[in-house]
């Protein structure tokens, strides 16, 4: 980019800063500055005081009870119950739910309305005197005394019963190839060494948890603090894995682009309406340029928003670096919404669907963080990964960040063919400025190959999506549905910029033509597709599912290069049959897709099969 | 300045434009027009590189309507202007002199100059509280504010008031005398008459008319003299007779300035008096009436010069 590009863009990021400024009044921005603190700290103190840290059923039961009596503190220190001087004809009105009285200290004596609410008071100061209980252990100076029993705690991975997993099961029956287990199955030594910290008391040289909660975190007993808790308790308080605390704080992240992506997409939508955008054309500015000009505000925004809750909560690198892809789909998305919406009604469904799409396939599988590594299908896995202590490998963070950033590169590029005079003013529907995004990007068969490749990666995040969504899914099941799903989505996206093109009258409809731009996808394909052995990086393939969708291993050479060529074949076939149904009307095309989709099915069932 | 060979536009099957070709040379003021659809914005905006055309080229001041080069070179006013609603019209003159790499002090005295030309008071209220005679003055100053060599105004008057109307077009002439060359579309034939050198006429995206007023007169319209008189000689058959009791009129008509002479003195001799002797010409509108068998959007009649 020239320094003269560099300026221009400068100066239309600066005057899109100043614009978004100068759209709002001094007395709506100070009334919404201050809505967002009030939501913040609303939202601060929910986090910071635990997920339970907002009380409404603060001092709903009453209690009677000395201030001598040893139960005292139990009732003082609950938000639920208020202590009051015992009273019995208040508690026959109905003023005080329970009384406890102790006689010289010995006996204690509880009464209660006998309403249900006297039941439920009883029931809650129960449930109080549980957790002054496990306070008071876990304040006491002698943790050996307090726990003289030490349980270790391992999370494993559930294998699922395929030969190989089963076979790797049998030869290293105390391995695991789970990464969030790694440097969990060595609580043994770690005790010896002392070198375990959670919740450790240094003087009393005793562990007070396992080495499982090393990596994974501590046994996240759920309003206990925000990153994670105590590490000790009765066996009745451990709980599984479940990461909330750190996935409410990740899902902080999501809130202010959902914001952002409202504002961006009005002023690309603005650009639009009524051709205000047809002289910026005209002046001697690219497109690159006015696209990265009006977005970098934007950018810079989401990411700033996201680096100061990254402080605020406790986040690294790792955290931005987890971030930055989904502020990134979320900006590519919304320029694609903008670029296609025919209005600001329209804008608004287009950017709501975005915001739920992404906010959904980035936050469910963030939730499985601790559990299966499918969970690095979202950045957000990565973030929380971060808040929970642990480190991501670089593998891991390629895995999570490369397909969402090499897609919304795609999504830009998607948006930024049709800003030009000649589509952006249309009123078209959007899926047929969805083929007029496509048949601008189109040329030759060169372009069909290199966009073919350039879809890869939303294959990529759909059939990941496929498999998330199919992951609880009895296997019997699921694996046929995903093995259709799967030969959809890679029909699809081999032939459907070949259909725009065809829409568009971009290509001669003769058929060698379109056999060439079948041929010329497949291939494209096929290339691409290996590139997504980067999944192998985090061992996904290891799981049935994974090998449903990816490239089997474990085959002796022969086969392995049978099995390399027959997709080549298959891509190739496939995307031909596509091509020719895609030289006419949309049931054609829809056929031929279906057709096609079969044959893919079929062969990837053979394939599954012989495999297995 | 500009050169236009055999270009041409198709949207799938249809045609916008059809091999087009004519050019303009520095200093003149040239118009375009035609029906609507007839493929005049279209061709504007092939020239200034908004649109790429399906075929043929356009060369503005030596460089091929697709290079960003040639932008520099330009000032464009679309038929419709809408402006940044939220600026004013300083900010977004500044915005667009930034963005043509103006230096800021030259910038702020060509913007200067010009709104004083246009008499436009108000520069520092929001564009979108003024109306759209000012919003039209503001978008006429966007479009000098590189100091261009080539301008394109695609409809400039368009839906403004007569007062207006004249300072744009007046501004438009004193253009030209500052040496710009201007290509100027409109609906108003009177318009394009009044201050245009040549024009084409377009129709269903072809030229079907290329030339100066008075070479369209010649090659497509009609001239005629008109002679009223108060005695009509025995030898001449009058084209009109008004009798009004006491007194009878004649018309009489010749197709050359010579033979209206002729006539003229064969009357007097007869002992009648010229009561009025004029001229009629085949109007622009006429014209485009006899070549497009449509009438122009929002087109006036033009009376006969006397």
């Amino acid at each position: 980019m020239s320094r003269r590009s560099l300026r221009q863009l400068h100066r239309i990021a600066q005057w899109e800063v100043s614009r978004g400024v100068g759209v709002i009044d001094r007395k709506t921005a100070a009334v919404g500055v201050i809505l967002l603190l009030l939501t913040g700290g609303v939202v601060g103190g929910v986090v910071m005081s635990g997920a339970g840290g907002v009380a409404i059923d603060r001092d709903i039961y009453r209690v009677g009870v000395d201030t001598e009596n040893p139960y005292y503190p139990v009732v003082a220190q609950s938000s639920q119950l208020s202590a009051h001087p015992p009273d019995h004809e208040a508690l026959a009105r109905g003023d005080q739910d329970v009384i406890i009285e102790a006689f010289d200290d010995q006996f204690i004596s509880w009464q209660t309305t006998g309403t249900e609410k006297g039941d439920a008071a009883h029931a809650a100061l129960l449930s109080e005197i549980d957790r002054y209980n496990e306070r008071q252990m876990a304040s006491e100076p002698n943790q050996t005394a307090a726990y003289p029993v030490l349980v270790d705690i391992q999370y494993l991975t559930r294998f699922v019963d395929t030969p190989e997993a089963l076979a790797a099961a049998q030869a290293d029956d105390t391995s695991t190839s789970d990464r969030d287990l790694e440097g969990d199955t060595d609580s043994g030594s770690d005790r010896d060494t002392g070198a375990e910290t959670n919740g450790e008391q240094p003087d009393s040289g005793a562990e007070t948890s396992g080495g499982t909660d090393t990596a994974s975190g501590p046994p996240p007993a759920i309003g206990t603090g925000v990153f994670g808790g105590e590490q000790s308790g009765s066996p009745a308080t451990i709980q599984p894995p479940f990461p909330f605390s750190s996935l409410l704080l990740a899902f902080v992240f999501l809130i202010p682009l959902n914001f952002v992506i409202q504002a961006y997409g009005s002023t690309i939508l603005n650009e639009r309406i009524n051709r205000r955008g047809e002289l910026l054309l005209v002046a001697p500015v690219s497109r690159r340029t006015i696209i990265a000009g009006k977005t970098l505000p934007y950018f810079t925004a989401g990411m700033g928003v996201c680096g100061i809750i990254a402080v605020a909560v406790g986040g690294g690198l790792q955290s931005i670096a987890g971030v930055l892809p989904i502020v990134l789909a979320f900006l590519s998305a919304t320029f694609v919404g903008g670029m296609l919406a025919r209005s600001f009604k329209e804008l608004t469904f287009v950017t709501v669907t975005i915001s739920v799409f992404i906010t959904t396939y980035v936050f469910v599988p963030a939730i499985f963080t601790n559990v299966t590594p499918i969970a690095l299908i979202s950045p957000l896995t990565i973030v929380v990964m971060d808040l929970q202590g642990q480190s991501a490998t670089m593998g891991e963070l390629l895995f999570s960040t490369v397909p969402f950033v090499v897609g919304s590169v795609v999504l830009f590029a998607l948006g930024a063919g049709i800003y030009r005079e000649e589509d952006m003013f249309t009123q078209k529907s959007i899926p047929d400025k969805f083929l007029d995004a496509l048949n601008a990007q189109l040329s030759g068969y060169r372009s069909v190959a290199l966009w073919t490749a350039l879809f890869v990666p939303f294959v990529f995040v759909a059939e990941l999506l496929a498999i998330a969504v199919l992951f609880v899914a009895p296997i019997e099941l699921s694996i046929p549905i995903l093995l259709i799903t799967i030969a959809a989505i890679e029909e699809i996206a081999k032939s459907i910029h070949i259909y725009a093109g065809y829409q568009r009258a971009r290509f001669d409809r003769a058929l060698p033509v379109a056999l060439g731009l079948g041929i010329a996808s497949g291939a494209a394909f096929f290339v691409a597709e290996k590139f997504t052995a980067i999944a192998q990086v985090v061992g996904l393939p290891e799981l049935a599912l994974g090998q449903a969708a990816f490239a089997p291993v474990g085959l002796t050479p022969t086969l392995t290069i049978g099995l390399l060529l027959a997709p080549l074949a298959l891509h190739v076939v496939t995307a031909m049959i596509t091509a020719i149904g895609a030289r006419d009307r949309r049931l054609v095309y829809g056929s031929a897709l279906f057709i096609a989709t079969l044959v893919h099915a079929l062969y990837n069932y053979v394939v599954v099969t012989f495999y297995a | 300045m500009i050169r236009v060979d055999e270009l041409q536009k198709s949207y799938g099957d249809f045609a916008a434009v059809v091999g087009s070709s004519f050019s303009v040379d520095a200093g003149e003021i040239f118009g375009i027009v035609g029906p609507n659809g007839a493929g005049k914005t279209t061709t504007l905006k092939m020239i200034s590189g908004l649109i790429e055309p399906s075929g043929g080229s356009a060369t503005v001041a030596g460089f091929d309507a697709s290079d960003p080069e040639m932008r520099q070179s330009l000032g464009f006013l679309p038929e419709e202007s809408p402006l940044y609603e939220d600026m004013t019209p300083r900010s977004y003159l500044r915005f667009f002199a930034d963005l043509y790499d103006v230096p800021r002090e030259e910038a702020i005295a060509r913007t200067e100059a010009t709104l004083d030309r246009l008499e436009l008071e108000y520069r520092d209220r929001r564009l979108g509280d003024m109306s759209k005679g000012m919003k039209r003055k503001v978008a006429i100053a966007r479009s000098l504010v590189n100091d261009p060599a080539v301008l394109i105004y695609d409809e400039p008057a368009s839906g403004l008031d007569p007062l207006t109307t004249n300072t744009v077009l007046a501004f438009t002439r004193e253009l030209k005398a500052a040496g710009k060359t201007v290509i100027f579309s409109a609906h108003n034939l009177y318009h394009v008459e009044s201050i245009c050198d040549r024009l084409i006429i377009m129709n269903e995206g072809q030229i079907i008319a290329n030339g100066s007023i008075s070479d369209l007169r010649d090659e497509y319209g009609t001239r005629e003299y008109q002679i009223w008189a108060t005695h009509c000689p025995t030898d001449l058959d009058p084209a009109e007779t008004i009798d009004s009791g006491d007194s009878s009129s004649y018309l009489y008509i010749a197709d050359t300035l010579e033979d209206a002479d002729l006539l003229r003195e064969k009357i007097t001799r007869a002992g009648g008096d010229i009561l009025d002797f004029r001229t009629e010409e085949s109007t622009l509108e006429s014209i485009f009436l006899e070549l497009t068998g449509k009438p122009m959007a929002g087109s006036r009649t033009i009376g006969g010069s006397k």
